[in-house]
């Protein structure tokens, strides 16, 4: 497998959705090349770095507002 | 899966488009009268379990808390409607998902805002298919990392890639949802979500290099 063909397969290996030879055709590349290595570990970053992104939450005044919309079909 | 497209041609441009008003969701036909009682009380039960993940899924959709806030408040109004016409044949969560959506983009189109989706062919390959070109991250500290600083280049980076891409990365990668939850959202085959993760992940990548490198340098 080329550079090429992985950096393609990265997402995918990720996600866990690759054919068990080309699974372990990725995982070879990866423990032998240094510069895709590096570019996994980029994308593993980027995930770190989203994973702390402050959650959005449902302003109370508008949360109120659904509650009375359904309470007053009651 | 609920029917419905995501995307189409229009004016020479790929737009978000929505399933056709609110056929794409599970209801037929708007209910007779006042809704059962149980259908009022699952839906303030979802409004417990997913109110929050609805409104951030109109928020990113929209960009506009304003018009967020509209789209799930009408969300629930129509599913209230048609709540008696909902078969179960997606979850309750999963269906009002796909009514926020479909609200959501009515809104932006109502106020003019359509978000264009220039590259949204997700069956060729992209230059972020192609390795080189970025360099590698320097490797932050988690100091840098997850400093506001960076928070602030990734916004930045967010805004330079398509919608769509924007849409899944951040419903997948930030919200941490799954790949299917994001396919039957967004009604597109997981494949599909895979590939613009994967562009948006690349050209992510590659934007946010220049700021790891100065940061750590």
């Amino acid at each position: 497998m080329t550079c090429e063909e992985l950096y393609r397969r990265l997402t995918d290996h990720a996600e866990g959705v690759l054919d068990g030879e080309v699974c372990r055709e990725v995982d070879r590349h990866l423990a032998e090349c240094h510069a895709c290595n590096q570019i996994r570990q980029d994308l593993e970053d980027l995930s770190r770095l989203c994973r702390e992104q402050a959650a959005i939450r449902l302003p109370d005044g508008v949360r109120r507002r659904i509650e009375g919309l359904l309470e007053s079909t009651a | 899966m609920i029917a419905g497209k995501a995307t189409r041609a229009r004016h020479g441009k790929r737009v978000l488009v929505p399933p056709r008003g609110d056929r794409g969701v599970t209801a037929s036909s708007p209910a007779a009268g006042a809704p059962h009682p149980a259908n009022r009380e699952a839906l303030s039960q979802a409004l417990l379990d997913h109110g929050d993940r609805l409104y951030s899924l109109a928020l990113r959709i929209t960009r506009d808390q304003d018009m967020a806030a509209d789209a799930v408040q009408e969300a629930f109004a129509t599913a209230l409607q048609r709540a008696s016409g909902f078969r179960g044949e997606s979850s309750l969560g999963t269906w009002l998902h796909r009514i926020v959506y479909t609200k959501s983009i009515d809104l932006l189109r109502a106020r003019g805002r359509e978000a264009p989706l220039d590259d949204e062919d997700a069956t060729g390959a992209g230059m972020e298919e192609r390795i080189g070109g970025a360099p590698t991250w320097a490797r932050p500290p988690d100091e840098i990392l997850l400093g506001a600083e960076t928070r602030e280049a990734l916004e930045k980076a967010l805004a330079q890639i398509t919608p769509m891409q924007r849409l899944v990365f951040e419903l997948r990668e930030v919200e941490g949802r799954d790949t299917d939850e994001v396919a039957a959202i967004l009604d597109l085959p997981p494949g599909t979500i895979r590939v613009h993760l994967h562009r948006g992940r690349m050209r992510l990548r590659g934007l946010l290099a220049p700021h790891f490198r100065g940061a750590v340098a």
